[in-house]
């Protein structure tokens, strides 16, 4: 990767204003989406299946027209514009490698096609042409030294592993030095542990070549990992844009409070009652200055993060108050090395924790825990948006 | 166990039922006239290689060759880029009536060739192009173009959407996606139509008997067919068999070449590959 200091990028934001897809008659996969990429950022389009999110990628490659709104790149609307001419570069879940050109060929043709305009030009312009061919050469062996595929130039697809197709999917992405990248889901079809690494390595290609990069995920640890912004959808919405620290610690709703993270939040409803929150078998205290504590006798959800739910009796960082605990059963333990998830039956209501552990619960048994009322969520009942 | 056996027996019946022809007529080939009819079944008492070059000369095969070839080899150089643009449209994009063109193509499969031998004879004169060689290849390409169109599109709806999109963003239109990735991609479908295409085609007998009338103009099944005729009293068999063979070998070179190609493709998509 050493080299990629030397690829300097033509900048341009993604601005999507108004923008509506409605495939048929009434299937809306992208419902009044308004939403600005900055200039060479990493934004990270996450939503379960069906959200909207490939949709809207597709949208600004051109691959599929809006119903209705703008989208701008740069200061262009381009709507109208084909996607040949969007300066684009995308990479495909599948990779679309060419199966029929070698390595090589899959990542100089872009740069041919545009660089070298028609057979009927060369001829015409033959010492221009080779002096474009030569430039079309060394890029091609710029950009597959950076990728560490130099050895692999004349192979065919078939003839790689996963991992090195994702490359050279990548490399004909970047050897055009596009406006701006994007990428559908590149990661799912790698293995665990190759996940993680390209992750890794496409966040340092970013932070290198600093071009505009719009990451499509249903994987919210990969949102997390990657993004300097994260854009959550559900249904065609965008739900919330934000850091993903924002996204994690105040999510705008419950959708996005369940969506990010792992083990999901915990949702009880329950009632709003002189300071505590009344969940049926249990109260709980409210967090002081909080605005919920106004809604005297509204319904509200209750989220809790497996991680702020401790075990009472050890190392718990939080002072333990009969507003703050309450007993409960363990009824399953999963051991996962760097931290214990308990599965807890608090007097009929299920909740999932997230332990230390040193922690000597063992499932089967009953023992009392702590929350940390400051890291507690709430939301409207019916509306589902969080009150802060 | 007994029914594995039957099947054997069927298929070895069948195959002798194919086979005893062709050898015959091989054999037969090498025959003076009266030998054909005086030791049917046996072999030639000294094999008569005049009889090839007889019919190549003096029966004027190599005339009617090389109009074979010329109609065949032309018909499938407009065929295949004609029906292959037609195939990858109907195979990727939908429009307003697409399902309807794409039947009235297939629909031209339906048809029996000797049902339009009228109305095409009165076409094609009207428009000059009767006892021509290009009307002959205009009239072929229509005429195979329902199962090209049909083959092809098949093979075009396996490549994946991907693959275009990938295309387009790289700088292609769409002329330059089809020729420089869909195309090449459909290769293996486009050499079996072109096989299948080129046999049919160089067997072809009704549609240029009713378009073609001069000598010179005449295919090898024609050819053929007008030496039968033309000798039909003083036949002498071992020249018209060595004709026979003649036709045959071009179509049986084809398919011996590309077999395994065929044979490939006709399996593909029965095993997920």
């Amino acid at each position: 990767m050493r080299d990629s200091a030397r690829i300097s990028a033509k900048l341009a934001a993604v601005r999507f204003q108004g923008i509506t897809k409605v495939f048929g008659k009434d299937v809306k996969a992208v419902d009044n989406l308004t939403l600005e990429v900055k200039d060479g950022e990493f934004m990270v389009l996450v939503g379960p299946s069906g959200c909207g999110k490939t949709t809207a990628l597709r949208m600004i490659a051109g691959l599929e027209e809006s119903t209705e709104g703008d989208l701008f790149i740069g200061e262009t609307r381009v709507n109208d514009v084909p996607p040949k001419d969007r300066d684009i570069a995308m990479v495909f879940q599948n990779y679309a490698l060419y199966p029929h050109m070698t390595v090589y060929d899959n990542i100089a043709f872009g740069l041919k096609l545009r660089e070298l305009k028609g057979f009927f030009w060369q001829v015409t312009h033959f010492t221009e042409a080779k002096a474009k061919r030569k430039e079309i050469d060394d890029r091609v062996h710029e950009v597959a030294r950076m990728l560490a595929i130099d050895q692999l130039l004349h192979r065919r697809p078939k003839e790689l592993s996963g991992g090195q197709r994702q490359r050279v999917a990548l490399g004909r992405a970047i050897a055009r030095k596009p406006r701006v990248f994007l990428m559908d889901e590149p990661l799912s079809n790698l293995d665990a542990k190759l996940r993680i690494q390209t992750r890794a390595e496409l966040i340092r290609l970013h932070r290198d070549l600093g071009v505009t990069t719009i990451y499509v995920t249903h994987d919210q640890v990969e949102a997390m990992t990657m993004g300097q912004r994260i854009a959550v959808m559900h249904n065609g919405l965008l739900q919330q844009c934000d850091p993903p620290e924002t996204v994690y610690n105040q999510p705008a709703n419950r959708f996005v409070a369940g969506f990010i993270g792992s083990p999901p939040m915990n949702f009880v409803d329950g009632t709003v009652s002189n300071g505590h929150i009344d969940l049926g078998p249990l109260k709980i205290g409210l967090p002081a200055g909080h605005p919920v504590r106004e809604r005297q006798g509204g319904q509200v959800t209750l989220g809790i993060r497996p991680e702020a739910i401790y075990d009472a009796g050890a190392k718990c960082p939080v002072a333990v108050t009969p507003d703050n605990s309450f007993d409960a059963q363990v009824d399953v333990l999963e051991k996962l090395g760097p931290e214990d998830t308990a599965y807890l039956d608090a007097r009929g209501l299920s909740l999932t924790a997230s332990l230390d552990p040193a922690t000597r619960i063992h499932a089967g048994e009953s023992a009392k825990f702590a929350l940390d009322l400051d890291k507690l969520h709430f939301f409207d009942k019916q509306t589902e948006v969080a009150i802060r | 166990m007994r029914r594995a056996l039957g099947a054997g027996l069927g298929l070895a019946l069948y195959a002798l039922v194919v086979l005893v022809p062709l050898v015959w007529v091989l054999v037969g080939s090498l025959k003076t006239g009266s030998e054909v009819f005086s030791n049917p079944w046996g072999l030639p008492a000294s094999p008569q290689w005049q009889n090839y070059a007889d019919a190549w000369s003096q029966a004027g095969i190599s005339r009617y060759f090389l109009n074979s070839v010329v109609a065949t080899v032309g018909t499938l150089l407009v065929l295949i880029p004609i029906g292959a643009m037609a195939a990858y449209v109907f195979a990727k994009y939908t429009f307003w009536g697409s399902k309807g063109l794409f039947g009235m193509f297939l629909a031209g499969m339906m048809f029996p060739n000797f049902l339009v031998a009228v109305p095409l004879f009165l076409l094609m004169s009207e428009f000059g192009l009767l006892d021509t060689m290009i009307g002959l290849v205009l009239v072929y390409v229509s005429y195979s173009l329902s199962f090209t169109v049909f083959v092809l599109t098949g093979f075009f709806q396996r490549l994946p959407n991907e693959l275009m999109e990938a295309a387009m963003l790289d700088g292609c239109g769409h002329g330059r996606t089809f020729w420089r990735v869909m195309f090449p991609l459909a290769r293996p479908g486009v050499l079996v139509v072109a096989v299948f295409n080129a046999i049919g085609l160089w067997n072809e007998y009704p549609l240029a008997l009713v378009l073609l009338s001069r000598d010179e103009n005449r295919t090898l099944p024609l050819g053929l067919a007008d030496v039968v005729l033309r000798t039909e009293y003083q036949a002498n068999w071992g020249t018209l068999f060595a004709g026979l063979v003649i036709v045959m070998l071009p179509v049986m070179a084809v398919y011996w070449v590309f077999k395994d190609k065929i044979h490939e493709v006709m399996l593909a998509g029965a095993v997920k590959g």
